[in-house]
């Protein structure tokens, strides 16, 4: 793993890959030394009070020394690592379909003719390619997989908002039925009403129509749901659920259709005017339209 | 599975529904996350509007033909154009057309039950009710709101019905009574915001404006972008639906096409016949020659 020798550019003009930044560098090691410390105290103190029951405090103490210093150690390393390790953990899906494809074409590629080889292999890539359903599942779940890089991707390049550069943590993501929901845990600087105004820039990342967003539950400010919009629902049919419920074929008599006349207007005599309630205002006293509406009520009353 | 449902004199029971109970999640259609929208009509009113052809029939006869599916629920209709809600009028306790006196008696009717249900849930120390109390669900469903407030009959015949729907929208909540209206714009010369404020569920399908749309949903939504008016002329049944939440969702109503109504209808009626004899015996009132319009 390399890191850019000048935090902030992408490293290609040095020959170099920024992998991890180099700020989460100095972050994970004042973590680290900090974590260390804190492990060693209370390693100490803890194996001095129970070695102190079984020997004079002074031995206690050569034991206590050596039992902190491994459990701070290792404590230490593990969070010295812990970016090396969230990227092993934020990879895995990609690198467990890495390794398994080609371990499995290492194993057919071995073990079956070339010939077979190819069939089997057109109908692993075929079967779900041809039937529709397989290949809505298979395009979902790489959507699925796909969103929550391009939502860090968001994160990291145009939403932090704290001085460490910490970034939510993207949890689950599933297909819904316009696209993806991922639920993420916001870290402090951010909210719902700031995210709510990047909402264009993430479905641009997203390669989505548009992007959705609510707070997951009550309880929690922080924990929010995002709605990639890629397929739009609501212009497709929707069935009642009642058609299924009942029989269509019930022994109804047949009745007989009403006879209705009237239904042109030649068939229709003239209809003298009726009379009004009130007596209608004199020409030429027109009242102001809005008093007219109301017929006198307040049009605060009123929408 | 049939239940029984309770004859207002208590004279008879009536098989009704195929075990659908009012006090069950209602489904209406899908929203845009493409989950089922489903609604709480016994203790909410709904108030549904937008332009012509937008689908707001569409959305009285979802609830319509689950009502009529429903056990121990009765369906009091109101429908200035008669087919809208007219293939329910075999199962209907009530049906009113163009006749704003008959509405007018019937509202008066409503009000009286309800209050001797307060006065029921009083004596019982209670606050509402609920599906254990096995008093039936009435559910007023009104099409074309304004026929009633501004076209039919007198001025204060007029001042009357929205007099008494604006007693049965406060009270009938509670106990059971829940209403469905629909206009097509609840502008203030249709229904008074006051009023409008009442009902629980608000839903705008496609409005011509923006100031339509607040109209509909209250005031403010639009300029916070949840605008009826941008929802596609084409797209029947999609709208705008203020309830459970704390702002509008998009949500698309299932659609029944005449076939379906009437083969629901049908059901139910026979569903609903006592003894399962003929069905309930309607005849079509008599064509009229003249016209009542408003003063």
């Amino acid at each position: 793993m390399s890191k850019s020798t000048r935090p902030g550019r992408s490293g290609r003009g040095s020959g170099t890959v920024t992998v991890i930044e180099q700020r989460v560098h100095r972050s994970a090691a004042e973590n680290a030394r900090f974590a260390f410390i804190l492990t060693a105290i209370v390693t100490a103190l803890v194996t001095l009070v129970v070695a102190k029951s079984h020997m004079h405090p002074l031995l206690a103490a050569f034991v206590a020394i050596p039992v902190a210093a491994v459990c701070g150690g290792i404590i230490w390393a593990l969070v010295r690592s812990w970016p090396v390790l969230r990227l092993i953990w934020w990879w895995t899906p990609e690198i467990l379909a890495t390794v398994l494809t080609a371990w499995g074409w290492t194993v057919l590629a071995a073990s079956t003719p070339g010939l077979l080889t190819a069939a089997i292999l057109a109908v692993i890539v075929g079967v779900p390619a041809g039937v529709p359903v397989l290949r809505r599942w298979t395009v979902a779940l790489f959507w699925c997989v796909a969103v929550r890089h391009r939502l860090r991707v968001c994160f990291s390049q145009f939403i932090i908002t704290n001085r460490s550069g910490s970034l939510p943590l993207i949890l689950g993501a599933r297909p819904t039925p316009i696209g993806e929901r991922v639920w993420v845990l916001l870290r402090p600087g951010l909210s719902l009403t700031y995210l709510t105004q990047q909402l264009d820039k993430i479905a641009v990342a997203c390669h989505a129509s548009s992007v959705l967003i609510e707070q997951a539950g009550r309880g929690n400010a922080a924990f929010v749901r995002f709605d990639i919009k890629r397929r739009e629902v609501l212009t497709a049919s929707v069935n009642s659920p009642l058609i299924d419920v009942i029989d269509p074929a019930i022994p109804l008599d047949d009745k007989e259709p009403a006879t209705v006349t009237g239904l042109d207007l030649p068939d229709v005599d003239d209809i003298p005017a009726t009379t009004p309630d009130k007596p209608k205002a004199a020409a030429n006293s027109r009242k102001p339209a809005t008093a007219a509406a109301t017929d006198g009520d307040d049009i605060n009353e009123w929408i | 599975m049939s239940t029984t449902a309770r004859h207002p004199l208590g004279t008879d029971r009536v098989p009704v529904g195929p075990g659908m109970s009012m006090f069950d999640p209602m489904f209406i259609g899908i929203d845009e996350f493409g989950q089922h929208v489903s609604l709480d009509i016994v203790f909410h009113n709904l108030l549904t509007a937008g332009e012509p052809g937008a689908g707001k029939s569409g959305l009285l006869n979802n609830v319509a033909a689950t009502a009529a599916l429903c056990d121990n629920t009765r369906l009091v209709l109101f429908d200035g154009k008669w087919v809208e809600l007219g293939p329910y009028i075999d199962i209907a306790d009530e049906f009113v057309g163009d006749d704003i006196e008959k509405g007018l008696s019937i509202l008066r009717r409503l009000l009286t039950v309800a209050r001797n249900r307060y006065l029921w849930l009083l004596a019982n120390r209670r606050r509402k009710i609920a599906r254990e109390d096995n008093l039936s669900t009435i559910v007023t469903i009104i099409d074309e709101l304004a026929m009633y407030l501004k076209v039919l009959g007198t001025k204060e015949q007029q001042a009357e019905f929205e007099s008494l729907l604006r007693g049965l929208v406060s009270i009938g909540r509670a106990c059971g009574m829940p209403v469905v209206a629909a206009t097509q714009r609840p502008s203030w010369d249709i229904i008074a915001a006051s009023l409008r404020d009442l009902f629980g569920y608000r839903c705008a399908f496609r409005c011509t404006t923006v100031g339509s749309s607040d109209v509909i949903l209250g005031s403010g939504w639009a300029d916070l972008g949840y605008s009826a008016s941008d929802i596609d002329m084409e797209n029947r049944g999609a709208a705008w639906l203020l309830g459970e939440g704390t702002v509008p969702k998009r949500i698309k109503v299932a659609y029944l096409t005449d076939a379906d109504i009437y083969a629901i209808a049908d059901y139910a009626a026979w569903l609903r016949r006592p003894n399962h004899g003929t069905p309930a015996n309607f005849t079509v009132p008599a064509a009229r020659l003249d016209w009542e319009m408003a003063a």
